[in-house]
């Protein structure tokens, strides 16, 4: 595929040469994803949202009246194969480029999309961050052409606190245990944060290695020690799992709210442990049943299952993606980033779960929020067991926003 | 002799065209090349030359890159230090790291000296999440190059041809290095230490000197990946760095001068093309390591090498037809493989298996054609063509044998 | 006081866990030289395998016959891969072996998905064995502990008692001279790496229900096992065992524990200093786990390179 996709660039490049400015190519959007190494599992749910929701773009014209063409790269799990797999993207007509797993890849990227575009003027290109939920992206390095489709770390844990305050399930007691990196440190300092609001007192925060310990107990030792009724955790991954399975374990009475855990294999893994437990994301099938059913429906009829775990995001990111293009109009050079920009800046999207638009001063999306609990009521099993995700409360995009960072200078 | 040189030198002169002859995209890939050539090279005197193999190149490599992109933010690439010699920064604390590291782990050889350079990498990679001030944290640090000395730097061209005079520069002082009577001190410490020392040399110092240089131009090779990517992440520090590093000096023959170099740049190509082509090139690049090691100890260049400097007594016509039968049977004994790996791992993807529920199964387009999974053809085809292969391969072999035999 | 018995009797059963893995590559290791990059693998192995086996078979059967299966694997791997390259020297099988772990782990990836995949501890074994301060002790990690010491008498009493377990101790000493004394040593070697291989695929299969079964479980153990071989000395079972333990309940304390270089310091009255030079010194105990294996590997290599029981160097 890379090859075509290089002969096409190249020949492309050379019939733009001579044809001069008449000839406008198809809108090229470049996917930089992990798509090989241990994290390409992620990675993957994430190209299947993308290609979902690209083929419905094209399903109501694509842009200018072309389809639009989706050119995929593999960025090998890291910033520096992410970094060179952009410039690759870039040169071969990618005027987005669009990636979701990973904070640290989303760091490099959207660095060096503000680079080229300082370098380029005129003729910039586009970050669509379809799962970066580090603060700092809409923070200190918040630029003009990133936008952030997905929720940050702030309107996750609000939102999931509120919901399980609202069931009962949040204790007086909060233990936050979380990875020792910028995404663990955000989720732990916006529990923090929501202390006083919800009336909890956070008894003790662990920050620990990410992915590199096989033995939670200790940990779950200290958990039970500071007579916690609750942990919050952003962890993901083994992580959680590990967590989980030694909490479940040693018989720990504490209810969990996650961030992650509607992870494929999680369910399946933990089984009756993880019964219970809190998660929120942005989608659940159960939530707004009659739209959603519609969806998870067509969703299955084009890749193959129901939408999970990072998918619903890259769709709808897509979803608010294509109300942009509707209202630019392509010029001669084909898409103009700036028009773009606009457009997605006063662009609204109904999605099953709600409105979902984009805010203007930081870039971050203003999305709906399902808080919901893993349950055997669940219609939509996980993981082929008896367990899923049963929605408990349904958080509208204006009660799940969160303030703009200060750290942001667009 | 004058062969090689004419090689050599059409080999610059199509290095230093490159920009107009390929696309963009294929130039960034060539920028790639070159960093890794030239850090396989630095490994390569270490492990080749010196015979001692070091797990934690990647320490050193790293080191150099983070040292550079400070540099770079704090000069703003003017003053002292502007853009183009950026990378004399990376060298210098790759010189310097490496003397410090050199110093412990050359105390001990063999499989402990290995193991010495391993605990030192996963030290470093272990503590830098921790020293945010340093390695800036899981985002990276960040930076910009600026012009200088009349020149952008802001197009894939300049970068390349900064890139590409850096590593020529570097690989011939290496060159040089080695035509020295502390290279061929290197030589004697691979071949045998303990002579050495009979003779009076201080091994221990020798090997920290070498080990130093090594790591030296390892820094520089980091330094030039990150003005390359203009950024800086601790992931650099990984021991799949370290790894990949021995990897393709061993594919390219680590006793051959350019072998790592050539190894590095075709395995780096290989990733760079096979990594949008199929989810699985990490198996191929393994399978391709593995036969290497089994069927071409030398590696490839080294082997090649070793062809045109010991022709057999066939001639070299006849070796090179030989050669040339050998290259296409294997050649359809890989496509057979190829595609019954690639047929496995679409049959087998989540996605296939989503829609393959209930006893239906619908076809996968491979290469082009549909192929229903079920059905013998796919799967005779795939594994035939790869028997095929081997069979012309055994056959060929058999005919040289046979021949060499004759004329015995 | 609670808390510490917990984190030592948690280390103990962690330690017990590298030591399964461990021992097998200690005894390759002492023999051929080589360090085997794979091994992990066949650890990982082990875990699919019992996974793959569990349903027709049951869960006892599943991981007695999933480390038969990896057994046979590792006599393959050495007949028809490790022994080709042996005459090229240890840096090529070392290098073959990392290849092999590259393949293994692919191909693992394509067969079973990029997830943890759903292989639990069988309901008949997931009660708690005791109450310790409130929380409950799961039975399975005495289980476990116990397969290990097991593991460890049985090899014990095979290497120093029985007639084959002398020849093997003397072909990790002299390989040559064993040869010359007309045992066959490559089959020796053989049997060592299947059994070698056998052991991890146990400690896979046994592991893998407690903790998880997923593709990258072969890269978390994989350094941590080499540790405990260097660490311990080439070819002594006591030594890995040792080392198994001091790794695995170092670990295990040093997560539970929040010290500081600061708290140390500000004992001599340099805490602000310390405090305000920030970086390593500010970081706490349970954060740098992860570096103290490596830590405590460099000093061994540093200061005793045979290892805490090795003989040979």
């Amino acid at each position: 595929m890379a090859i075509r996709n290089l002969l096409r660039g190249t020949a492309a490049v050379a019939l733009v040469c001579c044809a001069g400015a008449a000839f406008a190519e198809p809108l090229k959007i470049g996917l930089v994803e992990t798509l090989s190494g241990p994290q390409a599992s992620t990675g993957l749910f994430y190209r299947n949202g993308v290609i979902y929701g690209i083929g419905k773009i094209n399903a109501e014209g694509g842009f200018g009246g072309e389809p639009v063409e989706l050119l995929e790269y593999d960025n090998q799990g890291g910033p520096v194969g992410a970094a060179d797999r952009v410039r690759a993207a870039i040169s071969d007509g990618a005027r987005i480029i669009i990636q979701g797993s990973s904070s640290a890849v989303a760091g490099q990227i959207t660095e060096d999309v503000r680079k080229y575009n300082l370098r380029n003027k005129g003729n910039e290109v586009l970050y669509i961050n379809v799962g970066g939920a580090a603060m700092e992206l809409t923070g200190a390095k918040c630029h003009e052409y990133h936008f952030r489709m997905t929720p940050n770390a702030d309107i996750i844990v609000n939102a999931l606190l509120d919901g399980m305050k609202e069931n009962g399930a949040l204790g007086e007691n909060v233990y936050a245990i979380n990875q020792n990196y910028s995404w663990g440190v955000d989720v732990q300092n916006s529990t923090l944060a929501s202390a006083e609001r919800l009336g909890f007192t956070v008894v003790e925060e662990t920050l620990h290695e990410v992915n590199k310990i096989q033995d939670f107990s200790p940990y779950v030792a200290r958990i039970k020690e500071s007579g916690a009724d609750t942990v919050i955790t952003g962890n993901w991954s083994n992580d959680l799992l590990l967590l989980m399975k030694s909490a479940g374990g040693a018989g720990l009475d504490a209810r969990f709210g996650t961030a992650f855990l509607d992870q494929p294999g999680n369910i399946g893994n933990a089984g009756a442990i993880a019964e219970g437990h809190f998660v929120a994301t942005s989608f659940n099938p159960e939530a707004n049943a009659e739209k959603s059913k519609a969806f998870v429906e067509d969703y299955k009829s084009v890749i193959g299952h129901y939408p999970t775990y990072v998918e619903p995001q890259g769709v709808f990111g897509m979803m608010l993606l294509k109300e942009a293009l509707k209202a630019v109009e392509p010029t001669e050079d084909g898409l103009k980033a700036a028009d773009l920009v606009v457009a997605l800046e006063n662009a609204t999207v109904e999605t099953p779960m709600g409105h979902m638009s984009m805010r203007a001063e930081d870039h971050q999306a203003r999305l709906p929020m399902v808080v919901q609990k893993v349950s055997r009521d669940a219609v939509y099993k996980a993981d082929e067991s008896e367990f899923g995700f049963v929605p408990v409360k349904l958080v509208s995009a204006e009660d799940a926003e969160q303030p703009v960072q200060d750290s942001c200078k667009m | 002799m004058n062969f090689k040189y004419i090689i050599l030198f059409a080999a610059v002169a199509l290095l230093a065209v490159l920009p107009w002859l390929v696309s963009d995209s294929l130039l960034n890939a060539a920028i790639l090349m070159l960093i890794a050539a030239l850090f396989a090279m630095a490994f390569g005197l270490l492990c080749g030359q010196a015979g001692m193999l070091s797990f934690g190149h990647a320490a050193y490599f790293g080191v150099g890159a983070f040292a550079s992109v400070h540099a770079m933010n704090a000069f703003d690439g003017e003053g002292l230090l502007p853009t183009p010699l950026l990378p004399l920064v990376g060298a210098a604390t790759g010189l310097v790291s490496g003397i410090l590291a050199g110093y412990f782990s050359t105390k001990r050889t063999g499989v402990y000296f290995s193991m010495i350079t391993l605990a030192l990498a996963e030290l470093l990679h272990a503590l830098a999440p921790h020293l945010k001030h340093v390695f800036g944290g899981e985002a990276g640090i960040s930076s910009f190059r600026m012009p200088a000395w009349g020149i952008e730097f802001g197009s894939f061209t300049d970068v390349y041809y900064l890139t590409l005079v850096w590593t020529l520069l570097s690989i011939g002082l290496l060159y040089l290095f080695s035509k020295t009577p502390l290279g061929r001190l290197a030589l004697g410490l691979r071949e045998n230490a303990h002579r050495l020392r009979f003779l009076g040399y201080n091994t221990h110092a020798l090997s920290t000197l070498i080990f130093a240089v090594s790591a030296m131009f390892a820094g520089l090779a980091g330094a030039l990946q990150s003005l390359n990517i203009e950024a800086s992440n601790y992931v650099v520090l990984e021991s799949q760095i370290s790894t990949a590093v021995v990897l393709n000096s061993f594919i390219g023959g680590v006793r051959v001068f350019l072998g790592p170099a050539i190894g590095a740049a075709v395995m780096t190509f290989f990733g760079y093309i096979s990594s949008d082509l199929t989810r699985v090139w990490l198996l191929y690049q393994g399978i391709i390591f593995v036969l290497v090691m089994m069927f071409l100890p030398r590696g490839i260049v080294g082997e090649i090498a070793e062809r045109i400097k010991n022709p057999s007594c066939d001639g070299l016509a006849q070796t090179a037809i030989t050669m040339a039968q050998r290259i296409a049977s294997l050649a359809i004994a890989a496509f057979g493989a190829v595609f019954v790996i690639e047929f496995l791992q679409r049959v087998l993807s989540t996605e296939y298996r989503a829609v393959a529920r209930d006893g239906h199964w619908p076809d996968i387009t491979l290469f082009t054609y549909d192929w229903s999974p079920v059905s013998a053809v796919p799967w005779g085809l795939g594994i035939g063509v790869f028997a095929l292969g081997i069979r012309l391969a055994i056959i060929v072999n058999r005919r040289a044998a046979a021949r060499q035999e004759a004329q015995a | 006081m609670d808390q510490i018995l917990f984190a030592l009797l948690n280390g103990t059963i962690y330690g017990l866990l590298l030591f399964m893995v461990s021992a097998g590559l200690t005894l390759i290791f002492g023999m051929m030289g080589v360090l085997n990059f794979a091994h992990a693998s066949f650890y990982m192995l082990g875990a699919y395998f019992a996974y793959t086996l569990e349903p027709f078979v049951g869960f006892w059967f599943a991981i007695l016959l999933s480390p038969i299966v990896v057994m046979g694997l590792g006599v393959c791997v050495e007949r028809f891969i490790l022994r080709r390259v042996h005459a090229f020297g240890h840096a090529h099988e070392l290098l073959v072996t990392f290849g092999l772990a590259v393949v293994i782990a692919e191909l693992v990836k394509m067969v079973y998905g990029n997830f943890a995949v759903d292989y639990r501890v069988p309901a008949e074994l997931s009660f708690a064995a005791f109450t310790l301060s409130g929380l409950d002790y799961p039975i399975y990690r005495l289980f476990m502990g116990g397969v290990a010491v097991t593991m460890f008498i049985t090899i014990y009493l095979l290497l120093t008692r029985t007639r084959v377990g002398i020849v093997v101790r003397s072909a990790i000493y002299r390989p040559q001279t064993v040869e010359a004394l007309g045992h066959n040593v490559p089959l020796v070697f053989m049997g060592v790496f299947g059994i070698g291989a056998g052991l991890a695929g146990l400690a896979g299969a046994v592991a893998g229900a407690f903790y998880t079964t997923n593709p990258n479980m072969a890269l978390e153990l994989g350094v941590m096992v080499f540790v405990v071989v260097v660490v311990g000395g080439l070819g002594s079972m006591g030594g890995a065992m040792a080392a198994s333990l001091l790794i695995g309940i170092t670990n295990s304390l040093a997560v539970g524990s929040d010290l500081r270089a600061v708290d140390v310091l500000s004992i001599v009255g340099l805490g602000d200093w310390a405090e305000k030079s920030g970086g390593l010194l500010t970081i706490s105990m349970s954060s740098l786990a992860a570096t103290l294996p490596f830590f405590i590997m460099l000093l061994v290599l540093m200061l005793r390179p045979s290892g805490l029981m090795g003989e040979k160097e």
